[in-house]
C-alpha cells in the first residue's frame, strides 16, 4: 500500500466505524464530522426512500442502527445510485441481527423500484391473441416472486409470527405504474411455466398431470380464466406463436 | 450527434424534479422564452445507466433536444480499490448510445478497500496531495481515457480536510495531474471559493493559476455556511455573491467559457432557478470569447 493510501484507509475506516477505528492523526474533529455525517446522510437518504414500511415496522432507532451497521460492514459493489437500496437488501439478507420477515419485507419494498426502472424491449405479439395455443406474453418489466411471509401485509401493526407462503406477480404497465398481484400457488406455477416459453395449453396440461387432476379440462378452464384476468390487468399483453 | 463544441453557453444540471417543468416549457422541439438560455444539460451517469421505463423515456426526450455532458460521481479516480473497468465500459456504451460527447469526473475518491475488499461509500472524499498520489491518479485518468477512447475532464473538488500528510497545495496537485494525464479541466468556481474559505487561501490567485487552455466547462453552485471558516458544498442554496464575482473575474481573465448551474437540493421552481441561468448568460454576454480555449478544446 502506498503512503497516501494508508492515510486513506485510516480515513475511510473511521468514517465507516468510528467506534472501532480512530480518526487519522492531526485531523480536526469538526471537519472529520462533516465527512462522517455526510456519508451517513447520503446513504441514509439513498437507502431509506425505498423502505418506508421497513422503517415504520422496526422504528427509527432500529433503522438508524441498521444503516450504521450497513456503512460499517457492507462492501457496496455498485456505483449506480439506483442500486444502493439493492445493496441494503443484500446486506440485510446476510445480517444475523435482522429477522427473516424484515429481510423479506425489505426485498418486497425494493421490488417496486427495481421493476419501475427495469430496462425492457418491446415484445412481439400476434395480431390475434390466443392464450391457450400460443405462448402468453407477460408485461416485459416484471418479477415473479415467492416469499415465506405475507410481505404485503406487514406493518407496525402486523408483524407476522408464522410463515405463510406468498406468491406475487409484480409488473410495470404501459403508464409506467408498478402493480402487484397476489397469486394462488397454481397461478404462480403457471406463470413460471409460461416464462419458460410454454403455450397456455402445454403449461396447463402439465400442471394437471403434476397434480394428477382427474379432469384436466377443469384445470385448463381455470388457467384460461387466470390468464384472461391477467390480461385485463395488463400483466399479460397478448400471445405469440413460438 | 452532439459534438464537444456543442457543450457551450449555459448549462443546467438535470434533476428529476425539474424534468416535467422543463418539458412543460417546450412546444415540440422549441423551448419558450423562460428556458431559452439553457444551451446544454448535464447528467450523472450513475443516475441513468441501465434505467428503463419512464427514466429511459425521459432521457431520450432530453437527448433529442439538448447537447448533454456526463458528470460522474463514482469513478473514484483517487480510490485505493482497482479502477472499476466494468463500470467504465458501461459508461462508454452509455455515452455512445446517447450521443454524449463528454465525460467528466471529480478529483476525489468515493470507495475504499476496507478489510481487503472494494466498497463504495458514495461521497466525494479528499485525496491527499502528494507526489505519489499525482502519479497514481494520473495513471487512473490515463487508463480511463484509454478505455473510453476519448479525453475526459477532471473537476477540482470541494474539501473540508486537508490531509496532514499532504506535501503540496491543491493548485500544484491539480496542475500536476492535468499535465501528467493530459486531460481537460472541469473548473468548479464554487469549489475554488469553498476551499479558499475552508483552507484560507486567495481564490483569485488559485483562479489565475489554472491552465485556461484545458477548461472544457465550469460549474457554479450554492453552498452552506456552517461557520465563518467552514463552507459545505451542498448545491442546496442560491449561488453566493463571492462566487458570482469569481465567475466574472474568470471571464474577465480568460474570456467566457461554458458554465453550468448545479442545484441538487432545496430546488426552487424552474422560473426562480432560471434567474441564475440568466445571470450566467448575461455575464457571458459581457465577456470576450477566448479563441485560445475553444480552439484547443475543440481540437
Amino acid at each position: 500500500m502506498l503512503d497516501f493510501q494508508q492515510y486513506q484507509h485510516a480515513f475511510t475506516a473511521h468514517i465507516r466505524d468510528p467506534e472501532n477505528n480512530p480518526k487519522p492523526n492531526n485531523v480536526d474533529e469538526e471537519r472529520m464530522a462533516v465527512y462522517r455525517e455526510g456519508v451517513y446522510n447520503n446513504i441514509f437518504e439513498a437507502a431509506s426512500v425505498c423502505f418506508p414500511v421497513c422503517q415504520e415496522t422496526v422504528g427509527t432507532n432500529y433503522w438508524d442502527a441498521i444503516i450504521r451497521r450497513f456503512i460499517a460492514t457492507h462492501h457496496a459493489s455498485s456505483p449506480i445510485f439506483r442500486e444502493v437500496p439493492k445493496e441494503l437488501v443484500t446486506f440485510l439478507e446476510a445480517d444475523t441481527e435482522t429477522s427473516d420477515y424484515i429481510k423479506q419485507l425489505a426485498h418486497y419494498e425494493w421490488v417496486e423500484l427495481a421493476v419501475g426502472g427495469m430496462p425492457t424491449e418491446t415484445p412481439t405479439l400476434s395480431k390475434e391473441t390466443d392464450l391457450l395455443n400460443e405462448v402468453p406474453v407477460l408485461a416485459p418489466a416484471h418479477m415473479l416472486l415467492q416469499y415465506d411471509y405475507p410481505v404485503q401485509k406487514i406493518s407496525a401493526q402486523f408483524r407476522p409470527e408464522q410463515q405463510k407462503t406468498t406468491h406475487l406477480f409484480v409488473f410495470r404497465n404501459a403508464e409506467f405504474e408498478v402493480n402487484f398481484i397476489e397469486l394462488n400457488p397454481m397461478a404462480y406455477v403457471l406463470l413460471k411455466m409460461l416464462k419458460e416459453g410454454m403455450t397456455g395449453k402445454q403449461a396447463l396440461t402439465e400442471l394437471a398431470e403434476q397434480i394428477q387432476h382427474p379432469e384436466p379440462q377443469a384445470i385448463i378452464d381455470f388457467g384460461y380464466g387466470v390468464l384472461q384476468n391477467l390480461m385485463q390487468q395488463q400483466a399479460v399483453l397478448g400471445s405469440y406463436s413460438s | 450527434m452532439s459534438r464537444l463544441t456543442d457543450i457551450n453557453g449555459v448549462g443546467l444540471g438535470l434533476k428529476r424534479e425539474l424534468i416535467p417543468q422543463i418539458q412543460h416549457h417546450f412546444q415540440q422541439k422549441t423551448p419558450d422564452d423562460l428556458i431559452s438560455n439553457i444551451d446544454f444539460i448535464e447528467i450523472a451517469p450513475e443516475n441513468w445507466i441501465g434505467a428503463g421505463g419512464k427514466y429511459a423515456k425521459q432521457l431520450a426526450w432530453f437527448v433529442e433536444r439538448y447537447p448533454i455532458a456526463c458528470h460522474g460521481l463514482c469513478l473514484s479516480l483517487g480510490g485505493p480499490d482497482p479502477l472499476n473497468t466494468k463500470f467504465l465500459k458501461q459508461v462508454k456504451q452509455f455515452l455512445s448510445v446517447n450521443k454524449i460527447p463528454l465525460y467528466t469526473e471529480h478529483l476525489s475518491y468515493c470507495s475504499d478497500f476496507y478489510q481487503n475488499k472494494p466498497g463504495y461509500l458514495y461521497d466525494l472524499l479528499p485525496i491527499p496531495f502528494t507526489e505519489e498520489a499525482v502519479h497514481y491518479v494520473a495513471d487512473r485518468i490515463k487508463q480511463t481515457q484509454d478505455i473510453l477512447g476519448q479525453r475526459i475532464a477532471v473537476e477540482n473538488a470541494s474539501f473540508y480536510i486537508k490531509p496532514p500528510i499532504a506535501t503540496m497545495d491543491e493548485l500544484t496537485f491539480l496542475n500536476a495531474i492535468l499535465a501528467e494525464a493530459d486531460c481537460w479541466l472541469h473548473l468548479d468556481i464554487n469549489n475554488i471559493y469553498v476551499n479558499s474559505v475552508n483552507f484560507g487561501f486567495d481564490a483569485s490567485v488559485f483562479l489565475k493559476g489554472v491552465p485556461v487552455e484545458r477548461i472544457v466547462y465550469s460549474h457554479v453552485a450554492g453552498h452552506y455556511l456552517q461557520k465563518s471558516d467552514l463552507l459545505i458544498d451542498t448545491h442546496g442554496a442560491d449561488v453566493s455573491d463571492p462566487v458570482w464575482s469569481l465567475l466574472a473575474e474568470a471571464y474577465a481573465l480568460f474570456g467566457a467559457f461554458p458554465t453550468l448551474l448545479e442545484r441538487d437540493i432545496n430546488i426552487p421552481p424552474l422560473d426562480i432557478l432560471m434567474k441564475e441561468v440568466d445571470t450566467i448568460a448575461s455575464l457571458q454576454a459581457g465577456a470576450a470569447d477566448v479563441k485560445q480555449r475553444t480552439n484547443s478544446v475543440a481540437a
